[in-house]
């Protein structure tokens, strides 16, 4: 799974640029689609300016001032009579082009220098950062008042000033991505494969900052149109060069005499910008959908949280290396790899007898999808925990598993739920049962240890606050005493020295330190039963191990139920009781773990067997596969 | 959408509740209220050999002029009582009034006199140059002083009506730091209150405890300075700004149309082309009366004033104004809209394939719609105008470089006639390149040296010849808007764009 | 973190010294000929150029610059070339309009655009798509239209406050408040539009991590989830939004400034940098500079609290 995950990972974020791909969510988004389209209007418009409008945009007869519409003129005339179409579209020109030109000058300066600021670091860096620093408290409006004293009062060297100005955001933009991206394992893996500085530049950085780059543009873009208005009505104008910011502040000075000349031209400006706005979200969205799990593990391990708060978008990331449980939509595509069609119907000896502790029949989970359509992704799925005994819920990444985990949880991702079937834990039915009494389960009588250690810890809150919030919220103990079982619970999970972790942030301890504290939380209120996410997959072969052994003993010691979800048969093999196989949404086969083990029945579990028992070896040394 | 605007609406509620009435800022409803005033002009300093023009007010409140200045532009007495030319013009004797003191006891005399209108010739201010003929000062005794001027100025009585009659405590003179800019010190009827005032952006006055003379209506007076009309038409539609005067066509017409609001209409600015290099060294056909006149006649002044003026105005072609002397009213219309005639003054002047203007503009001066038409109006006759966008500070190249041969201005129009010929006519900064001709030559001493009303005729020539020679392009004279919240009435000043601050009175 | 602080200081006072340099050079290389301005188009250029003189005008520029540092470090910026205002009370009479603005446009933002990001990124549908049309909007509408028709809606027409003019808190609180009101509700139409994206942003951001489903799995109320630890985590992006418009407004109030007639910096800066009054310029250029460092360094100081990480980086 890690690897195929790892790959995929990869594969959206090389594409996460702004390839075809890309256009095309942009274009079934409607939002996105109508900005499009209204761009491009305006933007053919304005370079065609001279074939569309009746006259020049300075032939002015004064009599027509302030008319009406007339034949050939559609929108009337302006103060100096004018012809209020032909104003329109050169003005469209000189705006779009001014904020062409500040776009252009703020990217010369800010992509390449964030660029090698961000690959290179070091003194560059470190200069780059200082003058950045510079220009970013430099008094603007000082600035472009006095560049416009020495250079004249022109809308082209108001929008020169401005691109200086705004340069440092995409400076520190691109720096942001691009030293999160040094560090990461496909680049290292380039340089080691003997790629020159240029070529991995080329090839992978410039890849991951591109859709930064872009959205980032879109906006600015609207800032810089809107910003030439504002200084227009400031008197900072753009002198007898014709823009929209110099119709509008034209209009306004006559807006008692002709209170409708505002319209068009602020109707220009505000279409434009918020088509801009609109498209940079729908780039937005299209670039999430795509690399969302990727983008997640990213903006965490890239460490500084400035870095995705630039734009506080997650799409500002870099392909992850491995994927979690992957999203519903995601999980739709992977499920079209089998090759066999799966038998229909639950293949469950356990129908009708239900165990008292976790006794699933029936479930099927469903996803409402964008378009309006439902997604089934479980169908039907029949499991049973009792108390003491470790069950495995064994299957290829995508077949269901987690999600039928979540169900029983009452954690399944936006958009899902469950569509049917019956869920009692405990003996009740948590099916169609409300958050509230389905939340007064949770912690207490069913608890959860997730799949990757480090994501599931809140990075602003100390392991021990961590520990304690859930035992002080659920057991209503004093902050005294959740503190002494926190101790307690981080030295029952064999860590040395609980003080020091307890007082710690997740980033200062190691991932398999952060799983053993995540099944201390899940053990701190004392559950009954246990649902285990793949717990030990993100964790190195040996710490994989010891967290199994600890998992195993803290089962005995308590005698709690476990539903233990992998897909790792090796797993299975060392801790579970009872195994159910899942594929393609359901269960195929049910059993003892030995007869699993060594007497599958299914094709399918034989062909799960065959595959581990391949992948075996490599499984320790993963990251070094992906590259 | 709804969260903000219930939002809103609450902090709206709050405030207006704390507040009671937050609407009515100023009241100057009766006699003994404050009166706030508006205003776009920022005076350099309080010190009296700053002052100029339009900011003259912020002096009024706090010093007293050797001579008042009636709103029709007749003098009466002030801190002189009386005065008397000799009779070849070139000596004034003033007579003081007696018991005037300044705030620190000192007396106000003769001394006082030489020593303020001593330092205000000598100081760099803008209006320094209006003492240049003042050979010598006399303090004859504490009453009495003489003026001697080295020739007759026919401006003078208006200059100590105005700045240069600005009387402060020569105490202050030799104090260090010139503590005039800040803290004034004259015989006014009213004080600065330097607690309450934000220099450059409001200044509080409150009525002077013994001032000598009889007290203006109001009791305290604030001038606030805005950068823009939008505001101050806001503040008076709100009561929260009792009088301000409107330059602004759309702004007077926004206002027009609130009945609360006061207007007096005043025609003060004109705006013309300034022809400065009638010598023809910039640009050689502008050396030739016919192609100055081909000008005016193409400049279609109807339209101009009823589309950018929106009609609040007169359409002229001389500069002198409707008040002054020198004023012959058939001047208005002497350069009709006629370009063929222009063309055909261009073709005998030997320029008919045209020549090219290229002219500052001040985008504030000069807004699209008149840039637009003087191109258009001007082209028709073959003459093809470019417009060279400066800023408002750009004035080194237009004044000191001399790098233009015309410009598009506002200019007053003073009521004494005097003062528009030295400013216009004399060589001097709008007339750059010194121009002159026999006619000015013969008919300028004889002005100058004339007693007062009596060079009616003279000037009125004088106007005909630089009408006929077409020194300059007017278009219109431009009318201003005095307006008020209702409460106070303004009576407009004669010859100056800003009234005098003794000009408001609550209204009836 | 009080070594990071003194070095975040000593960097300031370094870019101080070099952005005041090139200030002073920047508004010097125009030569707006400020006697003449000051004296009038009208005045001979014998005055104008003993006026020159009188300012220190006919020095060279680096004389200039060196004479204005030395009194400037001394907490001397001169008198005013245009009105003889003493620069230091000048901006002690202004400074206070546009930090009144500047705080409350951030106080308004902070809590409407929390309110607004946290809502639409909890909910989702209709509320999000309701918050993301007032962000084009608030984004699209030109600031100036916008301040106009609050001033005449509220001020001209209702007469709910005052339409110009500016009360100082320590005369009045309520009359502080009625004349910030209105311009503090048309700076914080673009602010929130701004900011609520970036909460809405951020919150469904970390609405998506898994700890936040760990949280949840352990049976804390999601209104806990939501306040203890997704706020927490979606602060630290908010925060820098808000720091950088925070900077903006320094500048970016001189529209609001100019209709509602208030006497900030904003329009000081604009008026007093086209006429080219050097002194005044120069200890608003400090001023700005001062405080851009100081709120960048609060931020980042805040930010390392709120994220672990960001603290031992």
């Amino acid at each position: 799974m890690s690897g195929d995950g790892g790959g995929r990972g990869n594969n959206g974020g090389k594409g996460g640029g702004g390839g075809n791909g890309v256009l095309r969510r942009v274009l079934r988004n409607p939002l996105g689609l109508v900005s499009a389209v209204v761009l491009a209007l305006i933007v053919l418009a304005v370079l065609f300016a001279p074939l569309l409008s009746p006259q020049g945009p300075n032939v002015a007869s004064l009599r027509d001032s302030f008319g009406g519409p007339t034949g050939g003129h559609p929108l009337g005339f302006d103060s100096a009579g004018r012809d209020m179409v032909a104003r329109l579209l050169y003005g469209g020109r000189n705006t779009l082009g001014g904020a062409l030109l500040a776009l252009v000058v703020a990217l010369v300066i800010g992509v390449p220098s964030g660029l090698l600021a961000g690959y290179r670091g070091g003194r560059f860096d470190a200069a780059a950062s200082w003058v950045v620093n510079l220009v970013m408290a430099l008094p603007a409006m000082v600035v472009l008042l006095a560049s416009r004293a020495i250079l004249g009062p022109t809308v082209w060297v108001l929008m020169v000033v401005l691109g200086v100005l705004i340069s440092p955001s995409f400076f520190r933009l691109v720096r942001g991505v691009v030293a999160g991206v040094r560090g990461e394992l496909y680049v290292d893996a380039a340089r080691v494969a003997g790629l020159s500085d240029a070529r991995i530049v080329a090839r992978h950085v410039l890849i991951v900052v591109r859709a930064p780059i872009i959205i980032q543009t879109a906006l600015v873009a609207g800032i810089a149109i809107g910003l030439q208005a504002g200084l227009e009505f400031l008197g900072v104008g753009s002198g007898s060069t014709p823009t929209w910011g110099a119709m509008l502040n034209e209009a306004f000075g006559n807006i008692q005499r002709a209170p409708t000349m505002i319209v068009w031209p602020g109707l220009a400006l505000g279409l434009t910008s918020a088509s801009l706005v609109l498209l940079a979200s729908a780039l937005r969205d299209a670039l999430e959908d795509r690399g969302a799990p990727a983008a997640r593990r990213k903006a965490r391990r890239g460490g500084s949280g400035l870095v995705s708060s630039e734009l506080a978008s997650p799409e500002l990331v870099s392909p992850g290396l491995v994927s979690s449980e992957p999203a519903p939509s995601e999980s739709v595509l992977s499920e079209s790899a089998p090759s066999e069609p799966a038998p229909s119907g639950p293949v469950s000896g356990e129908v009708g007898e239900r165990a008292e502790l976790l006794s699933v029949r029936g479930l099927r989970v469903a996803y409402d999808l964008a378009d309006g359509t439902v997604k089934e992704v479980v169908h039907g799925v029949d499991i049973d925990v009792r108390a003491g005994e470790i069950v495995g819920l064994v299957g290829e990444s995508g077949s269901g598993k987690t999600q039928t985990a979540f169900s029983v949880l009452g954690i399944l991702p936006e958009g899902g739920r469950v569509a049917g079937g019956s869920v009692t834990v405990a003996g009740t039915e948590i099916v169609g049962l409300d958050e509230r009494a389905h939340r007064a389960l949770r912690g207490t009588v069913v608890a959860y240890v997730p799949q990757e250690p480090m994501s599931n810890l809140d990075p602003s809150f100390t392991i021990g606050t961590q520990l304690t919030e859930p035992m002080r919220y659920k057991l209503k103990i004093s902050r005294a005493e959740a503190r002494k079982r926190a101790l307690d619970l981080l030295r029952q999970v064999e860590i040395t020295d609980p003080e020091r972790v307890f007082a710690s942030y997740p980033h200062q301890i190691s991932g398999g330190m952060a799983q053993r504290v995540l099944i201390a939380g899940a053990m701190s209120c004392d559950p009954d039963l246990l649902i285990a996410d793949e717990p030990t997959t993100a964790l190195d072969v040996l710490v994989q191990a010891e967290v199994l052994g600890l998992l195993r003993r803290l089962q005995r010691e308590r005698g709690m139920g476990v539903l233990l979800v992998t897909h790792n048969l090796g797993v299975v093999a060392d801790v579970c009781d009872r195994v159910a196989v899942m594929h393609d949404g359901r269960i195929v086969e049910t059993g003892t773990a030995e007869q699993i083990l060594h007497a599958p029945e299914e094709p399918y579990t034989r062909r799960l067997l065959g595959a581990v028992l391949d992948r075996a070896p490599a499984r320790g040394a993963w990251k070094g596969e992906t590259a | 959408m709804k969260k903000t605007i219930s939002g809103v609406a609450l902090a709206a509620a709050c405030a207006t509740a704390l507040t009671g009435c937050a609407g009515g800022g100023a009241k100057a409803g009766g006699a003994g209220s404050t009166l706030s005033i508006a205003t776009m002009t920022l005076p350099q300093s309080l010190d009296p050999a700053d002052a100029n023009g339009s900011a003259l007010p912020f002096f009024q409140a706090v010093y007293d002029t050797l001579i008042k200045r009636e709103p029709d532009g007749s003098y009466s007495p002030m801190l002189a009582t009386e005065w008397k030319y000799s009779g070849d013009r070139t000596e004034l004797k003033l007579t003081l009034r007696d018991g005037v003191k300044f705030d620190d006891g000192s007396p106000f005399d003769a001394a006082a006199v030489k020593a303020n209108m001593e330092r205000f010739g000598k100081k760099a201010g803008a209006q320094a140059k209006t003492l240049k003929d003042v050979k010598s000062i006399t303090a004859d005794d504490a009453t009495h002083v003489t003026v001697k001027l080295a020739q007759p100025n026919p401006a003078m009585l208006y200059y100590l009506s105005d700045a240069a009659g600005l009387m402060a405590n020569p105490k202050s003179f030799t104090k260090p730091g010139d503590p005039l800019k800040t803290k004034p010190d004259g015989t006014g009827p009213y004080e600065l209150d330097s607690a309450k005032s934000a220099i450059g952006t409001k200044w509080v006055y409150t009525r002077a405890k013994n001032y000598w003379g009889s007290k203006l209506p109001y009791e305290g007076v604030t001038i606030s300075y805005f950068d823009n009309e939008t505001a101050i038409v806001n503040g008076v539609k709100t009561g929260q700004l009792n009088a301000a005067l409107l330059q602004n066509a759309d702004q007077q017409a926004g206002i027009e149309s609130d009945p609360k609001v006061k207007t007096v209409k005043q025609e003060f600015d004109f705006q013309g082309m300034i022809l400065f290099d009638r010598g023809g060294a910039l640009v050689p056909a502008l050396k030739d009366a016919r192609v100055r006149q081909a000008l005016n006649l193409a400049i279609d002044r109807a339209t101009m004033l009823s589309k950018i003026r929106q009609g609040r105005g007169t359409a002229t072609s001389q500069i002198f104004g409707a008040k002054s002397a020198g004023y012959v009213p058939e001047l208005d219309t002497a350069y009709p809209h006629d370009p063929a005639k222009a063309r055909d003054l261009l073709k005998q002047a030997g320029f008919a394939s045209g020549f090219t203007l290229k002219l500052p503009r001040i985008q504030a001066i000069v807004p699209d719609a008149l840039a637009s038409s003087l191109q258009t109006d001007l082209n028709a006759i073959g003459v093809k105008l470019t417009w060279d966008d400066v800023d408002a500070g750009a004035v080194r190249r237009i004044f000191t470089d001399r790098a233009y041969p015309a410009m598009v201005m506002n200019l007053g129009q003073p009521d004494a006639d005097w003062i528009g010929v030295g400013d216009y006519v004399l060589p001097g900064v709008f007339n750059m390149f010194g121009t002159s001709d026999d006619t000015l030559k013969s008919l300028l001493p004889k002005i100058q040296a004339a007693p007062d009303g009596t060079a009616k005729a003279d000037l009125q020539a004088l106007n005909r010849h630089l009408v006929e020679q077409a020194w300059f392009v007017p278009f219109y004279r431009m009318s201003y808007l005095h307006v008020s919240d209702g409460t106070v009435r303004v009576t407009p000043q004669s010859g100056m764009a800003v009234p005098a601050l003794y000009n408001y009175a609550p209204a009836k | 973190m009080l070594s990071f602080v003194a070095r975040r200081v000593a960097a300031g006072v370094v870019l101080l010294f070099v952005i005041s340099l090139l200030s002073y050079l920047l508004l010097s290389i125009p030569d707006l000929d400020v006697g003449r301005q000051l004296l009038g188009s009208n005045a001979p250029q014998a005055t104008v150029d003993a006026k020159n003189a009188e300012l220190g005008l006919d020095r060279p520029v680096f004389v200039q610059y060196a004479d204005w540092l030395a009194h400037a470090v001394r907490g001397d910026f001169g008198t005013s070339w245009f009105t003889g205002e003493n620069v230091v009370q000048a901006l002690s009479t202004r400074l206070p309009v546009t930090v009144s603005l500047m705080l409350g446009v951030t106080g308004v933002t902070a809590v409407l655009s929390l309110l607004l990001g946290v809502w639409a990124g909890v909910r989702r549908g209709v509320a999000d798509r309701v918050v993301q049309v007032l962000g084009v909007l608030g984004y699209a509408l030109p600031g100036f239209l916008v301040t106009l028709i609050i001033v005449v809606v509220f001020a001209v027409k209702l007469r709910w406050f005052p339409a110009i003019g500016y009360t100082d808190i320590a005369e009045s609180v309520p009359g502080w408040l009625s004349t910030i009101t209105l311009p503090v509700a048309s700076l914080s139409v673009a602010g929130v539009a701004g900011v609520s994206q970036q909460v809405r942003g951020a919150v469904i951001d970390v609405l998506r991590r898994d700890y936040v489903r760990t949280l949840r799995a352990r049976g804390l109320p999601p209104s806990r989830v939501l306040f203890r630890h997704v706020l927490r985590n979606a602060a630290a992006p908010a925060l820098t939004v808000l720091g950088m418009q925070f900077v903006g407004l320094l500048g970016g109030a001189v529209l609001v400034e100019q209709i509602f007639g208030l006497p900030g910096i904003g329009s000081m800066t604009v008026t007093y940098t086209t006429r080219g009054d050097i002194p005044v310029i120069m200890a608003l250029v400090s001023v700005t500079v001062v405080g851009v460092i100081a709120v960048n360094l609060l931020v980042d100081v805040l930010i390392g609290w709120l994220d672990p990480k960001a603290r031992t980086a």
